[in-house]
């Protein structure tokens, strides 16, 4: 069973002219988990959207979406909101920490308003990737690299099953991004299925396939396209998808 | 709501608060002019709201008396010149009743003439009257009980000639020995007795009186003794005409309870402006944030929770300028009453006043909740991944 999946994802966006602008065209892709995907393509091939579609941030037009074998092609914005924070964690080109809360808080954000406290296993994941000794500062008071270490444990807090990587190094100097991909190598030796769009040719190094997306198009985005439908992967049907509560 | 479910509904609003109090403190300067905003429509709020409420107090309080009088004067239009000794009769028999509160009737001759000091003279009302202690209240020298000689001069009459009790004043070109000084009436009556000077009746000649003085307990028996005598002595003639002054109480007390309502419409106006101006910060706030409040739906933060930490922020605005207004409001009020030793202090102590604290506090909460409500459900709502890609 695949991490995460598309099966004949297109997504098209109303263009300025007639004709919509087609950003995915019937994309198969899948993810096993602790693998490492890199998605390479030029800038405007859909890269972005294909992450947003994967992160359930953004619906696909056609085709579905299965995330650890279950559709969830047409959930409602609460049930994507929670499918989100149980199985999906995001890091950003940009690491788009808040400025006002400290290192445990940004890692403990997606669970700040539950009722538990989750800064201990937060202080855990920041000491886990060597930043123990900054846990009450701020994101000004850190480096890049520290930044975007905080974003990879506040992507793991809740022990997702995907973790989705925007130009995870492209804010940072080719030292700093190597360690922060070792990160990666670390995070999906527990299991997680990374996937991560660039344009940096180090990720690709770091990567166990690198899919190529042209213009909406996806190149050898299943592992083994050899019989694609032999899969486990059944029917897609609404009626079998899990409808997480709404919290 | 059981007391567990507001435990739990109160929990939730814990981490939004925190995160709304830190949101709140990026931007010192701008959240301390939206406070200041509330704070100066919360003060306008209340402090023209006790204002009116202590104008409205005072006014009671002045008049409150004259609501207790009736005036019975004869109906010249049906012909009645004066009031005759039945007439009077008739209406002491009219009010003869518990129901109306048994006050007393007071009438009154009634004539003008020069009265003379030692140096000079006054042009004054002068009344018969054979128990004046039953209306008046003397300030010098006694009253008394039966009206047999001398003269009772009335406050500003006794002012402005400049005589005391025991002094003699000269009335129609003879010398009266002044008994007494009326104390200067506290209210506005149709009989004036401030320039006024009341002899006994046995100096007039006259064949009826003038009028006659209704003076009961409270308003509610002034008017219940009114409407006694237009139904006793009224009956069959219209032999009297009665000078109400309740129903002009009521007319005044409407009044201020009208001013009272256009102050307050005034403060309310600033806290609409000061509404505004949480509008404008929150809006700019949220449109700054925008990839903050993204990322947070990103990560699975859902959008109630989103609203909460918006709608505390502009709540804590609000809340913090609606303390800090009332707190100003009442240093204000309590300096004022302080610096001039005219307002009654029981006046402003008056605990109607707290309403108008209490009212301007919940209204500047509120102002804070109902201009935040927008912006929070305008930034909870938008899709995370348009938010996320400026």
């Amino acid at each position: 069973m695949y991490s995460v999946e598309l099966r004949g994802a297109t997504k098209r966006y109303p263009g300025g002219g007639a004709e919509p602008v087609v950003a995915l065209d019937d994309v198969d892709f899948a993810v096993e988990p602790g693998e490492f995907v890199a998605v390479v393509g030029p800038s405007g091939s859909g890269k972005s959207t294909l992450l947003n579609v994967l992160g359930l941030l953004d619906d696909p037009t056609e085709g579905w979406r299965l995330l650890g074998g279950t559709d969830v092609t047409g959930l409602t914005v609460a049930e994507r909101t929670a499918a989100r924070k149980e199985s999906i964690g995001f890091v950003f080109q940009d690491f788009h920490l808040l400025p006002t809360l400290t290192a445990v808080e940004n890692v403990a954000l997606p669970t700040a308003f539950d009722p538990g406290d989750e800064s201990d296993r937060a202080a855990d994941l920041l000491d886990r990737f060597g930043l123990g000794d900054r846990l009450d500062h701020e994101p000004s008071e850190l480096s890049g690299g520290q930044k975007q270490r905080v974003a990879i444990a506040r992507s793991l807090i809740n022990d997702p099953a995907v973790l989705l990587a925007d130009e995870p190094t492209g804010n940072l100097d080719t030292e700093t991004g190597e360690s922060i991909l070792a990160e990666f190598e670390r995070v999906k030796e527990e299991g997680v299925a990374v996937v991560a769009v660039t344009h940096d040719p180090l990720v690709e190094e770091f990567a166990d396939r690198v899919v190529e997306l042209t213009d909406g198009v996806l190149e050898g985005g299943i592992p083994d396209e050899t019989d694609p439908t032999d899969d486990a992967s059944p029917a897609p049907d609404a009626d079998s998808a899990t409808a997480p509560e709404e919290r | 709501m059981s007391g567990g479910g507001i435990a739990r509904w109160l929990r939730g609003w814990r981490p939004a608060v925190s995160m709304a109090a830190r949101n709140l403190r990026r931007n010192r300067v701008r959240t301390a002019l939206a406070v200041l905003g509330v704070c100066i429509g919360v003060l306008a709020v209340a402090a023209l709201g006790i204002f009116g409420n202590v104008l409205a107090l005072g006014a009671d309080d002045a008049i409150g008396d004259i609501g207790t009088q009736v005036v019975v004067s004869p109906n010249a239009d049906a012909g009645v010149e004066s009031l005759s000794a039945a007439d009077v009769a008739a209406i002491r028999r009219a009010v003869d009743d518990p129901a109306v509160g048994d006050p007393a009737v007071v009438p009154l001759y009634s004539d003008n003439a020069v009265v003379e000091g030692v140096t000079s003279q006054t042009f004054a009302t002068i009344y018969g009257v054979e128990e004046p202690g039953l209306a008046f209240e003397a300030a010098e020298g006694r009253l008394p009980e039966r009206h047999r000689q001398g003269a009772i001069v009335g406050a500003g009459v006794a002012e402005d000639l400049g005589v005391e009790a025991g002094d003699t004043v000269g009335i129609a070109g003879t010398r009266v020995r002044v008994v007494a000084v009326l104390a200067e009436s506290q209210t506005f009556s149709p009989v004036a007795p401030d320039d006024a000077v009341f002899l006994p009746e046995s100096a007039f000649a006259a064949d009826g009186y003038a009028q006659a003085l209704v003076v009961a307990e409270s308003g509610e028996t002034a008017r219940a003794a009114a409407d006694a005598i237009r139904e006793g002595v009224n009956a069959r003639e219209e032999r009297v005409d009665l000078f109400e002054l309740a129903a002009i109480v009521d007319e005044i007390n409407g009044f201020f309870d009208l001013l009272s309502t256009f102050l307050l419409g005034l403060g309310a106006i600033s806290l609409v402006v000061a509404g505004v101006s949480i509008l404008n910060v929150m809006l700019m706030s949220t449109v700054e944030r925008r990839q903050e409040i993204g990322v947070m739906r990103a990560v699975g933060v859902t959008r109630r929770d989103v609203l909460r930490v918006l709608l505390a922020e502009a709540g804590l605005i609000g809340a913090a300028g609606a303390a800090a207004g009332t707190l100003l409001t009442v240093l204000l009020v309590a300096g004022l009453v302080a610096a001039t030793p005219t307002v009654d202090a029981a006046l402003v102590l008056d605990p109607t006043n707290g309403y108008y604290l209490l009212l301007a506090l919940g209204f500047g909460v509120g102002v804070g909740l109902v201009s935040g409500a927008y912006p929070a459900w305008k930034a909870a709502n938008e899709r995370p991944v348009e938010a996320l890609r400026s």
